[in-house]
């Protein structure tokens, strides 16, 4: 195989590594999105806390599939805590329209918080987090090498994406959450206990985020200005997907994946202004994104 | 009577203090109170969109820094531009920015309106990079010095003096902030308000929403012009990360919700509490940003009317705690 090709294949390979760690994330942004109409700006931040939580757990352990195990369930807890004791509270003031902002301002609260206490605790300084024993190395195939670590988050997100897919899809409880994403109200008159679901999908967002921070950490370094990248084009993934659609967040993450590994090659620089200008685009033309329904 | 006196005395007061501050403090006092006052002018232009019109911007930062832009590139390449004018050009350019945009910003509200604005103000992040000959990309514009103010008939005012220009950007942003307090009593005004409430009620009275939108967003983005347009005068010089970086546009936010959503007044509030704030922190820069965003979590939590509803209960109950003394001890009827 020619040089050209072998570039162009290793490339399409990291975009896609990345697309799936996007979609990890965003796909838990827009479930709660879909379901509960809060923007949780603070979403990305949860993905880098995980990346330092990780670090931390290797530190003290050495393992980095405790890291794996771990650093996820904690965030989850500090999701479910967010949930429960601050988005709830505010739901109760009985705000009207207004309750849009204080739940968007509560959010952006909790991310400069999440920021600058990951600034306090850990400095600003990068952290390397080392790629564990046994994915470390090269794969062959057909005559190209790539790093086994790679393959590992896609493998990773691909399992994942299965499991949300069976539990969404196949279960008692899937059926459960999707009537809430479409009609919270109609789906509480049926006997559903709403509130209930709710602290679960914000829950189950919030793990997903941190399987994608642990497994992020050893491909990109830890450093505070994770989340930015990530909020913003798990924002991108959410508008154009549509609000509450999987399956479009699905194809957009990839999409963006691909994008942002070809782009850095292609046109430097502009790939930003094209992104955000044809996000803009669908937003106002078609405000519920391109796989969303329409409302 | 006794009540507008009250009021007429109590401006009298602040118009005092602001104008005897040069006198009494030094450069670094003067300093604060100038950036202080920059950033409480982009409060209020903020909060016409958030407390009266009911859209939330995450991209306001925009319009501030294309003040500052236009300023600064006039003043850089254009010899002999007056005072005056390379202001004007400032607010004229943030106006324009959110002309261009409006068509697609009128139609949309809500979570919408705040993606939308955040897309933009990345987008422009990303051309003043990509346009580094013209904006200077990441090191910025610096070097201008501020013209001197020509007064006819009275004479030339020389802006290099700390104080003069003091006294100059203070009259620039008071004289702002009524012409903003003027803009939220006239009918138009009333408008704003009936399109937070209900949107369809105004269309069904007869007014034109998407362009009374419009018009709203030129205002607020024509402020924040010149607020940023002072500030790129004040800091002579503009930078990305100074003006368009990822906390400019949640900073001005964060100063509407601790000074108190759905007053007029309440963002200047705000910016005062955060600017002493940080000025207490000083000795400890790191943990400043994460004390602040803990005041925000709480007062969104606790206390979600902000600086100004505290201070309303505490009046409420002082009024309360006087009439129970006057009718239990002194036997008076309130």
């Amino acid at each position: 195989m020619d040089a050209i090709a072998v570039m162009l294949i290793t490339q399409g390979i990291h975009g896609l590594a990345y697309g799936m760690l996007l979609f990890l994330v965003a796909s838990g942004f827009t479930l709660i999105f879909g379901m509960m109409g809060i923007l949780n700006i603070a979403h990305a931040s949860f993905f880098m806390l995980a990346a330092y939580v990780a670090f931390q757990i290797m530190q003290w352990s050495g393992s980095f599939w405790l890291a794996l195990l771990l650093a996820p369930i904690a965030i989850a807890g500090l999701g479910i805590l967010m949930e429960r004791l601050m988005l709830r509270r505010i739901r109760k003031f009985k705000l009207g329209k207004a309750v849009v902002l204080f739940e968007l301002m509560l959010t952006v609260g909790i991310m400069v918080c999440i920021e600058e206490a990951v600034k306090n605790l850990w400095g600003t300084d990068p952290e390397i987090v080392n790629v564990p024993e046994l994915l470390r190395g090269l794969i062959h195939f057909f005559g190209m090498t790539y790093p086994v670590y790679r393959i590992f988050i896609i493998g990773l997100s691909c399992s994942i994406l299965l499991l949300l897919g069976m539990i969404l899809f196949k279960t008692r409880l899937g059926n459960v959450v999707r009537a809430a994403v479409q009609d919270a109200d109609m789906a509480g008159a049926l006997g559903i206990n709403v509130p209930l679901v709710f602290t679960l999908v914000f829950g189950l967002g919030t793990w997903l985020a941190g399987v994608a921070g642990v497994a992020a950490a050893p491909m990109l370094t830890v450093f505070p200005g994770l989340a930015n990248q990530m909020m913003l084009d798990s924002f991108i993934v959410v508008a154009l997907g549509g609000f509450g659609s999987l399956f479009g967040a699905f194809v957009i993450s990839m999409l963006l994946g691909e994008l942002t590994a070809f782009g850095i090659q292609f046109f430097p620089g502009y790939s930003t202004i094209i992104l955000f200008g044809f996000m803009a685009l669908v937003l106002t033309i078609r405000p519920s994104g391109l796989f969303g329904e329409k409302e | 009577m006794k009540r507008s006196f009250r009021k007429w005395l109590l401006w009298a007061v602040i118009l005092a203090g602001l104008y005897t501050a040069p006198v009494i403090f030094g450069v670094f006092e003067l300093n604060l109170l100038l950036g202080a006052s920059i950033f409480a002018l982009f409060s209020l232009s903020l909060n016409l969109l958030l407390s009266f019109t009911g859209l939330l911007s995450f991209g306001h930062a925009m319009f501030f820094a294309a003040g500052a832009y236009g300023t600064a590139l006039v003043l850089t390449r254009l010899d002999g531009c007056s005072l005056l004018s390379a202001i004007f050009i400032g607010a004229a350019s943030a106006v324009l920015v959110a002309l261009v945009l409006s068509p697609l910003l009128v139609r949309v509200s809500g979570h919408t309106f705040a993606m939308l604005t955040m897309a933009f103000s990345q987008i422009m992040y990303a051309t003043v990079m990509k346009f580094s000959h013209i904006t200077g990309g990441n090191d910025g514009i610096s070097g201008f010095s501020i013209p001197s103010l020509v007064i006819p008939a009275v004479g030339v005012v020389d802006m290099s003096l700390e104080r003069n220009f003091y006294y100059f950007a203070i009259s620039v942003m008071g004289l702002s902030t009524w012409v903003m307090w003027f803009f939220t009593r006239t009918p138009f005004g009333s408008i704003m308000v009936g399109i937070r409430d209900n949107p369809d009620r105004v269309t069904y009275l007869g007014f034109n929403v998407p362009l009374s939108k419009a018009i709203i967003l030129g205002v607020s983005a024509g402020f924040a012009g010149v607020a940023g347009s002072v500030y790129a005068l004040f800091q002579n010089m503009v930078s990305v990360d100074g003006v368009l970086g990822p906390l400019s546009s949640f900073t001005p936010l964060i100063n509407c919700f601790i000074g108190g959503l759905g007053t007029f007044i309440g963002p200047v509030f705000g910016t005062g509490i955060g600017t002493i704030l940080l000025e207490l922190m000083s000795a400890h820069p790191e943990q400043a940003q994460l004390v602040f965003s803990l005041v925000l979590i709480s007062v969104v939590l606790f206390l979600p009317g902000g600086a100004i509803m505290l201070y309303w209960k505490m009046t409420s109950r002082w009024i309360v705690l006087r009439n129970t003394v006057q009718t239990v001890i002194f036997k008076r009827q309130p």
